[in-house]
């Protein structure tokens, strides 16, 4: 008897573990999210699968780990010592060295595999141009390239390998997917939560706060951005960093001359009339503001946003993530708008808890799972948006490579079919994984669809 | 009904206001000089003062006859330091250093007299005769007088400053510059000493009226004057003509394609749920709705055409617009990409719709009564079923301007997509602004004939409320 009550007890019946389960029923959608969580992988460590520094190596007698050491010059905290500057690492004489599998980094220009060299074409390399000892001045003309030095996916016109460039791409389509529809979904489920739970009537504030909260936008703007235009562009010339904190400091300051507007406001109540409540029309505000936003084709917006910033694939991210929220917005409003009637919600307000903790401890945490299929499709679709305007050549540096820009350059050569392919694939593979991702968890999660 | 409609076009009014105003505040933000853009010119360095003063003219001509010598909008919210004039001076890389110099020293009289000063030196360095000696010099000078217009910080400028001295001083041919510089010396000292920084601490409210950028170009909108393109001085109307007309004969096409395919494959699908045939294909329609349409395109682009491996289409454009067949021929691939995509995602609603109306009760009951399954699928099931696939028609007008911008590229046809495409690279604003505008009318449109569809196929649903 005790047996069997312990058998019940470990089947645990917490939803979560419910949605795992169910989820976990869908082979396609469990797959995809072990091929995400694979190339996940290879995102993260790009550098040390793509890189034409070796993983460790003895030179000169030291053992070391350039690669390790890279990231410690690029955060300002080591210096290559003279020798090891701007040189070939592939042509050093080592006394023994680990490479990564494929030993170039997407910017290595391979002088001599240039001008679209596909995987079985003619690779070469010529040893008598080498600077160290294993130069060979002998050798008769250019020679075959090792299988070591093979360029698997070929090469672009400028003879940069086009498998480096897809790993390290992979990273970038990552860093889109998830930063952008992260912001997005911040944004979205705020304003979308403002919307839905408050309607047109439930928030309601003094007119005094009502007039000195309009009268404070104005300031809070003019000298949180306004007059720090200048700062945040300069800014923007040293590094996005900079500007970023910057921008932080913008806002902060634009809080604290809204605080003090609040505070004036808690003077004015003295006033009858400035005390007594009324409504703000939450819902017909943020409504309105989708409307807006979904009236203008997104990619038009993109393109017209990207135009007017230097090309830099953070300024793609954030773009992507503030114009892409609305979908986000509108699923939460519809959800909030049901759960904000329900009885625990009552029970909440009766308790005291004030509106806001009430909003976001109890209505939100409610109204999130279709949030979590829309992340998973959007992640998908910020990817291949991501795609879409690298592949029109707008966004990113001349020097990042992603896989809309490979995909682009056999537009130019459309010999290169390795460049037509090889690209295309993964962003399909990639985008699809996640909307496959995103419908079992759909299937996971909404029990009515459950057959 | 009426009044529903009545209602949802008033509040369509405040949202195509707030559409152009924000494309404005974009367009205001674009760097480069649309005037110069347009004129596309460049002053050489051997000209005579008159002469730049002559282009000079051209610009400022230009620049009034398109309105942009106006204030931009009704209001400004700036600081007290900002002129209210600056707006009249020549040349937006003028304007922007002064902008920047008021925003630094805040005081715009002497910041005023500074630049005329400049300006005055500027020129006259192009009327000095020149000669064996002082050409190497003037060169110098012509080029550090430039860069002290355009520059802003106070390090920089004093090199400047020492600089022209230095020069002017050791050339007896310079003389006549002399008094000229003085007075740049003079005013620049003068605007650092006199700096009233706290007055950019001070917001301010300014009205310019009606006689601004943004009121005359939405006014000549509504009269129906749509302006020009500054790409090239076509009216915006008959660009945006053709452009419509591509798009939306593809789109047209493309949707008759769609519904013709989508809808059988959705309903046999259904109905046989389970059955080999459902299976496969709804792997295949998955396949294809995830299958970026850029890539498709992209490999159709580079293996069907050219020749570098088959030359079964056309690569690029429309062809011969004179002969339909050849049009239709050169429409084959970019219709496919069209297509795939859109009956893909429309056989699976309809499948998903056909099934979610199998399983209910009222056919249950048909089946029950003895009909024949046809009866039970067509007439009974199928008038539910189409419900969502009705209102998704509606929504595919303001989705074949937007999506199809890189098929229109790749495939280099002269539709809507690549128009705007073009006009948001070369920073085509007249362009842009229609569009917008257009696509903003097109899908709230689109949105509000979904809804009165769906009242209309669907008793149920009421707006009289």
């Amino acid at each position: 008897m005790s047996n069997q009550r312990e058998q019940v007890n470990q089947i645990d019946q917490s939803f979560s573990a419910y949605v795992k389960r169910q989820f976990k029923k869908n082979k396609r959608a469990l797959y995809s999210l072990y091929l995400v969580i694979f190339l996940g992988l290879v995102a993260i460590f790009a550098d040390f699968i793509a890189n034409d520094k070796p993983l460790i190596c003895k030179y000169k007698g030291s053992t070391m780990m350039p690669i390790f050491k890279s990231y410690a010059v690029s955060a300002g905290l080591a210096n290559w010592p003279e020798d090891l500057q701007n040189i070939s690492w592939n042509e050093l004489d080592y006394d023994w060295a680990i490479f990564p599998p494929v030993p170039y980094l997407p910017t290595n220009q391979d002088m001599i595999n240039g001008h679209y060299i596909g995987p079985t074409g003619d690779q070469k390399w010529d040893k008598r141009k080498w600077l160290n000892s294993k130069r060979d001045e002998t050798a008769v003309g250019p020679q075959k390239l090792p299988t070591r030095y093979w360029h698997w996916l070929g090469t672009d016109q400028l003879g940069r390998d086009v498998l480096s460039g897809m790993i390290h791409a992979t990273r970038i389509a990552f860093l889109v997917g998830f930063i952008s529809m992260g912001l997005a979904s911040i944004i979205g489920i705020f304003v979308g939560a403002l919307a839905g739970y408050f309607g047109d009537e439930r928030l309601k504030i003094s007119r005094g706060r009502m007039f000195m909260n309009i009268l404070g936008l104005f300031f809070a703007f003019f000298y949180g951005f306004s007059q720090r235009s200048y700062i945040l562009g300069d800014a923007l010339e040293v590094s996005i960093g900079s500007f970023l904190t910057q921008v932080l400091v913008c806002f902060v300051i634009f809080f604290l001359v809204l605080a003090l507007f609040n505070l004036i406001a808690y003077a004015l109540k003295l006033v009858p009339w400035f005390k007594d409540k009324i409504a703000v029309p939450m819902d017909m505000i943020v409504s309105r503001v989708i409307e807006v936003m979904v009236s203008v084709p997104i990619l038009f917006l993109l393109i017209t946003v990207v135009a007017l910033v230097p090309p830099h694939i953070f300024w793609v991210m954030l773009v992507i993530g503030l114009v892409s929220w609305t979908g986000m917005a509108r699923l939460i409003r519809a959800e909030l708008l049901k759960v904000r009637s329900l009885e625990y919600i009552e029970a909440a307000h009766a308790m005291g808890f004030s509106e806001w903790r009430t909003m976001f401890k109890h209505a939100i945490p409610n109204a999130l799972s279709p949030v979590f299929i829309a992340i998973a499709f959007g992640v998908a679709g910020a990817i291949l948006t991501e795609a879409t305007l690298s592949f029109l050549g707008i966004g990113v540096s001349a020097d990042t490579i992603t896989w809309g820009k490979l995909l682009n350059m056999s537009r130019q050569h459309p010999l290169a079919w390795w460049l037509a392919i090889f690209p295309g694939f993964a962003i399909f593979i990639l985008v699809t994984a996640f909307n496959l991702i995103g419908e079992g968890l759909s299937d996971a999660l909404d029990p009515r669809l459950k057959n | 009904m009426f009044k529903y409609i009545l209602k949802r076009v008033l509040i369509f009014i405040p949202t195509l206001i707030i559409i152009t105003l924000g494309t404005f505040v974009l367009s205001l933000n674009a760097p480069g000089d649309p005037v110069d853009l347009l004129l596309n010119q460049s002053g050489g360095s051997d000209s005579k003062s008159t002469d730049r003063l002559a282009t000079e003219e051209v610009y400022v001509k230009k620049r009034a006859e398109l309105g942009l010598d106006k204030p931009t909008f009704y209001f400004a919210l700036s600081d007290a330091a900002t002129s209210d004039t600056l707006h009249l001076v020549p040349k937006q890389v003028y304007r922007e250093n002064l902008a920047r110099l008021t925003n630094q020293y805040g005081n715009w009289p002497q910041i005023s007299k500074n630049y005329l000063a400049k300006r005055k030196f500027d020129l006259a360095l192009y009327d000095v005769e020149k000669n064996d000696q002082n050409a190497g010099a003037l060169i110098k000078l012509k080029d550090y007088s430039a860069s002290l217009l355009t520059s802003y910080k106070e390090t920089k400028m004093d090199v400047l400053h020492g600089n022209i001295q230095k020069l002017i001083d050791g050339d007896s041919s310079l003389a006549s510059m002399r008094p000229l510089m003085n007075e740049v010396t003079s005013s620049y000292d003068n605007m650092k000493s006199t700096s009233s920084k706290w007055k950019t601490w001070v917001p301010s409210f300014k009205w310019y009226g009606t006689d601004n950028q943004y009121h005359h170009w939405i006014t000549e909108v509504f009269k129906g004057n749509l302006g020009t393109s500054y790409m090239d001085g076509r009216p915006v109307i008959t660009k945006l003509k053709e452009g419509i007309f591509w798009t939306m004969l593809m789109s047209i096409l493309a949707m008759i394609i769609t519904y013709i395919i989508a809808i059988p494959l959705g309903i046999y699908s259904a109905v046989n749920k389970g059955g080999t045939f459902d299976k496969i294909s709804t792997t295949i329609l998955f396949m294809l709705y995830s299958l970026p349409s850029f890539w498709i395109a992209t490999l159709m682009v580079v293996f069907l055409t050219g020749g570098d491996y088959l030359d079964w289409f056309p690569t690029y454009g429309v062809g011969d617009t004179s002969k339909p067949l050849d049009v239709a021929y050169h429409l084959v691939l970019p219709l496919i990409c069209w297509t795939y995509a859109s009956f893909a995602y429309l056989s699976r609603q309809m499948r998903t719709g056909m099934l979610t109306v199998i399983g209910q009760d009222f056919i249950r009951t048909a089946k029950a009564k003895g009909l024949a399954q046809k009866v039970v699928v067509m007439k009974h099931a199928l008038r539910n079923a189409l419900l969502p696939i009705i209102t998704l028609f509606a929504s595919v007008f303001p989705r074949a301007i937007g999506g199809s911008v890189i098929l229109e590229v790749i495939f280099n046809l002269p539709g809507m997509g690549n128009l705007s495409f073009n006009a948001i690279l070369a920073r085509d604003y007249p362009i842009v602004f229609i569009v917008f505008m257009f696509s903003a009318i097109l899908t709230l449109v689109g949105y509000l004939v979904a809804d009165v569809l769906y009242a209309v196929v669907d008793p149920r649903i009421s707006y009289n409320k």
